[in-house]
This record gives C-alpha cells, structure tokens and sequence, in this order.
C-alpha cells in the first residue's frame, strides 16, 4: 500500500532521513518512532510531498508519489497533527468540510458526512458542529482533528502525535476509541509517537528509528521479546514485560466468577461461594455491585449486611481491556481478581493474577 | 453580539445624517460663527458652501485611500509569499521612507512634474498613507500561525485557497486596522491640499490662516474633526462586523 524505496532527505550536508525503506501493508497501523531528531517526522511529511526527498522513491498504491501533483496526492491521504491546526475562524463543521469542499462534493453530502464522522468519534453532532474550535477541550479538538483527516474517507492515514497535547487520562481514552475506530474502518495509518506505550498499544507494526535510519520493523510483541540491538534494548526499556502485557486482550483469560445475588441469604451465600473465600454481588439484573468475604457471612443473616460495595468503574474491565489494565487494577485495590463486565456492567466473569502471571511466562519463552 | 453590532450602525448611520444636514445648511454655521466672532466681517469663506468643501475632501481622501488600499494590501501580501520574501526589507524600509518624508515636502517636489491640483495631491498623501496598510498587512499575515498552515496544505489546499480562505480572514482585522490608521491620517493630511489648490476643507483653513481669519479656521476645522471621527467609527464597524475576531467565538 505504502512504500518507501531508499527515501533519504538532506538538509545541507546532514541527512536527516538517509538510505529509509519501508513497506506498509494496506489496513495495518504502522507507528514511526524513535528518539527527537531522528527523522521520523521528516519522513511522515515525505509521504504527503510537504517535504520533497532528496532522492529515492515512494509509492503509493503502487504509484510514484513524485509524479502526482501535491495537492491531489495530499486530498487523498488523511494527515493529522499534534498542534491539531483547527481553523479557529471557522466552525467544527466546517473544519472538517475541508477537504470534501475541495474535491467539490455538494452540500448535502458534506452535511451528512460532517454528521457522521462527528458521531463516529463520539461527539453530539447537533450540540458540537456549530461550536469554534476555542470552545472545545483539548480532548474534543483532537477528536475534531481526527475526524476532519478521515472526512473524504481517505484509504491512508498519516498521523503526527495525534494524541500529543492532551493529559495522560484523556490520551488514553483517545487512544482506546481511535483502536475502536481503525477496527471498524481498517485505514492505512502511519503514527509517529515518542510514546512507546501508545506505539505498542496501537501498532500492528512499529518501525523504530534512530539517526535518520530504520533499525527495527517488527510486530510490538516481536521488538519486545527480541530487540535486534542494543539500541532497541535500551529503547524499549526495562520493563518490557510489563510493556507486552498491553498488547495481551484479557478476554482469552475470563473465567467464570463465583456470584451472589444482593437479595440472597447468607445460607444461599455460602454455599454460592462454595471452597472459595469470596464472591462478587450483583442485583437482579446482573449488574455488579461489590463483593462479599466468606468470613464476614457468620456474622451476618443476609448478603445485603455484609457486602462491600464498589466503584464499579474503578474496578471492573471491560471485555477490550488488556492484562496491562488488570494487572495495574490488582495493585491498586490490592485484590488477587478483577471482574470483567459488559457495556451494561453486568458481570462477566473475572480475570486473576495467576494467570497474569501465567501469560507474562508464557510470552516470555 | 449581533444585536450590539446592529445598533452601532444605525448609531453611526444617524450621526452622519445628522452631519450631512448641519453642513448643508449654511445659515446654522453662518449665525453661529457670527455670533463668535463678531468683529470678523465676513465668517464663511466665500470660494465654496461647506457641503462643496466636504465632498471635495472626500474625493481626495477617497482617491489617494483606495489606491493606498489597493497597492498596499497586495504589495503586502506579495512580500510575505515565498516568492517575494527577498522583497520584504526593501518594500519596508521604501514605505516607512514615505511616511517620515514629509507630504508638503512631496508636493512641493511633485508640482513641477505634475502640475497643481487633484493628483500631486493624491500622490503625496498615498505615499504618506501607504506605511500604516502595508505594515499591518505583513504583521497580520506573519502572526497566522504555521502549524494553520502546516494543516491547510497537508489537505491538498493550494497556496492561493489557503490565502483566501486561512490567512486573510484570520488577518483581517490587522490588515483593516492598518487601513482604518491610513485613513484618519489622511483626512488630516488631505488640508494641504488647498494649498496647490486641490481644494478640500483646507482651503478656509488656509484662507483663514493668511487672512488671519479664525471663523474660516473653525469653519474648515470642525467638519474635517467630525469626518475623521466619522471615518473611524466606519472602519471600526466593519472591523467588528467582517473579521474574525479570537474572543468572538468564545462567546
């Protein structure tokens, strides 16, 4: 879908992008990263023609990217920046009308597609379109930056820190539903990120880059267990266990939990909760509530006296989450299992720090 | 912020008429003059009514302003393309030249090639009225910010779309405050006109000065002052009603 043949970009005598080849295959998420300077934006602009290489080829579809004409070649490809470029003169709508507007579509089908693209990232189009971009959060802009590079429905993406200016929580919200998206939409995309964490999260491959040159395309679980040099080692740091964890989803690992319902007795409790030392509860519906110690169930007549309610949103994951989450979930309520739920929070089953620790061994071979 | 912009034009609207009609009626200014300066004889300078002065004025400041407008915004645009930024210190220095070389200075250079009247007039005041427009038009267009740019063409706009529909109107304000400048100072600086004879409020002003006749001062003063404050409001109006201002939208 992509390809970059010996791309190299000289400014003076310094290359900042020398000797790079890379190949991008169609619906895959390809993250550049790599330490500042290392060319890797540079390289994402070369794509686009916002930087001309010095020498080398790109194709695109199989097409010399040299022989299009810029402004043609650029409406077909989707580009998102970290400083997010909203127009601040024009509103949310017409923000993201821009490019259709320049390949001339007719209003209804630009009004009908801003509304689209609005709902898609999550934003109500009758309360955001008609908002200017200094009236939006941080979060919602880059949801706006997003959905205006996705506007024409462009097969490639290039993405440059899209999810940079915004606080850490948000980041990873944005990441999450940008995930949900690419799922649904399987685009092209090329990201260029400091951030290891988002790379492993959101890549399907990461090119890692250093001096102007490529050192590793691998899948995030490949660069992770086997660096192919001590750069990369150094790169990915020493955590790279818990790293690979991300990229493991937890619904492989559910297993049914043990359950109480809030109305039951605690005779029907204890034998409910059987060899085990506790029990989530959950109401009529299935909705979880809390949880239940065995111990505490001698003391009491009836579920209702002894549960221990929870913030179910602070605790429980949901079927897309990963052993990352749980296992950080686990340390910071101090529990040996976490409940998985649905998206009306009724109780799945759980996921328990043994086999947490079982897929750590398990990715580590 | 709609309804406020509504009310400042009719506001504006009725303060002309309001001037339009006091000029027009001579006998106003004629009993009220007199009344002032009894010992003068004759209190309203005899070459042309009031109403003739103003709308002469006005020719001049509305020729030597447009084409201020019609030179300037574009030569400050060209200097701040990629094609002609080498032109940039040169076209800055020539017009702040034009604005410290005095505008008598450049009449008193231009008659002798142009002759008198209408246009070393309107030469003199273009050159003085060009630095304020061309300045503010490549300050307006350096403060638009890069990464806007960075954004408009990696969508596929051309650098002609992108000026239009990006940095134009996010410059606009700057650019009309530079004109809204040029034109206040042009409205003062059009009196010396008079003095080669290209008429305008200048000439009672002048006639006043060498006849020693303070009525005829007034008489050219007082209207020039309104059209001036007249003239800002305008501007201002269209300023607030065209342009894009930051804090409008976070209303």
């Amino acid at each position: 879908m992509i390809k970059l043949e010996q791309v190299t970009k000289k400014y003076g005598e310094t290359a900042a992008v020398n000797g790079f080849s890379l190949e991008v295959n169609e619906g895959e998420v390809c993250v550049l990263i790599g330490p500042s300077g290392c060319g890797k934006t540079t390289t994402l602009r070369m794509i686009n023609r916002l930087i001309e290489p010095t020498s080398g080829r790109i194709l695109v579809n199989g097409r010399d990217t040299g022989q299009a004409k810029p402004e043609q070649l650029r409406r077909s490809i989707g580009y998102a920046i970290q400083s997010v470029g909203l127009f601040p003169h024009l509103t949310v709508a017409a923000n993201i009308a821009t490019v259709p507007e320049l390949l001339h579509w007719d209003k209804s089908r630009i009004a009908r597609r801003v509304e689209e693209l609005l709902t898609l990232v999550g934003l109500p189009p009758a309360e955001y379109a008609a908002k200017y971009p200094n009236q939006l959060s941080g979060g919602e802009a880059q949801r706006i930056g997003v959905a205006r590079a996705l506007a024409a429905d462009p097969p490639i993406l290039l993405m440059d820190e899209p999810f940079g200016a915004v606080d850490p929580l948000t980041r990873e919200r944005l990441q999450t539903q940008f995930a949900a998206i690419q799922q649904e939409l399987k685009k092209t995309v090329i990201l260029v990120t400091h951030d290891l964490d988002e790379a492993i999260r959101l890549a399907d491959r990461i090119a890692i880059m250093a001096a102007g040159k490529l050192v590793q395309y691998d899948t995030p679980e490949t660069i992770l267990s086997r660096p192919a040099n001590k750069f990369v080692h150094d790169f990915v740091g020493t955590d790279r266990a818990l790293k690979r964890l991300s990229r493991i989803n937890v619904e492989r690992f559910i297993r049914p939990a043990a359950s109480v319902a809030l109305s039951a007795s605690a005779r029907e409790a204890k034998t409910a909760i059987g060899g085990k030392r506790s029990a989530w509860v959950v109401d009529e519906g299935g909705q979880l509530l809390g949880w239940i110690d065995k111990a505490s169930l001698s003391e009491a007549t009836s579920v209702r006296q002894a549960v221990v309610a929870l913030d179910t949103k602070d605790i429980a994951l949901m079927r897309c989450a990963t052993l990352r989450e749980a296992l950080s979930r686990m340390l910071g309520q101090g529990l040996k299992s976490i409940p998985v739920v649905d998206e009306n929070s009724r109780l799945i089953g759980e996921v328990t720090l043994g086999d947490v620790e079982a897929a750590t061994a398990e990715a580590e071979e | 912020m709609r309804r406020q912009q509504t009310w400042r034009w009719i506001v504006l609207a009725i303060l002309s008429a309001a001037f339009i009609a006091l000029i027009a009626n001579m006998g106003i200014w004629e009993a009220s003059l007199r009344y002032l300066f009894p010992q003068e004889s004759q209190v309203l300078h005899p070459r042309a009514s009031l109403l003739t002065l103003v709308v002469e004025h006005l020719g001049l400041v509305g020729i030597s302003s447009s084409l201020t407008i019609l030179i300037g915004v574009p030569l400050g645009i060209w200097v701040t393309r990629p094609g002609g930024r080498n032109f940039l210190p040169i076209v800055t220095d020539l017009t702040s030249f034009g604005q410290t070389f005095p505008p008598v200075a450049v009449l008193a250079l231009a008659v002798p090639m142009l002759g008198f009247g209408l246009m070393p007039t309107v030469v003199a005041l273009f050159l003085y009225g060009l630095l304020p427009v061309v300045r503010n038009t490549i300050a307006g267009l350096s403060a638009v910010p890069p990464h806007l740019l960075d954004a408009a063409y990696g969508m596929g706009m051309g650098r002609l779309r992108a000026l239009f529909r990006i940095e134009i109107p996010l410059a606009a304000r700057v650019i009309l405050a530079g004109i809204r400048i040029s034109v206040i100072i042009n409205i003062g600086t059009a009196m010396i006109g008079a003095a080669i004879g290209a008429g305008g409020l200048g000439s009672p002003i002048i006639a006043g000065l060498v006849q020693d006749n303070l009525a005829y001062i007034i008489e050219g003063a007082v209207p020039a002052a309104v059209l001036a404050v007249l003239a800002d409001q305008l501007l201002a109006n269209m300023e607030s009603s065209f342009a894009y201002l930051p804090e409008e939208a976070t209303r």
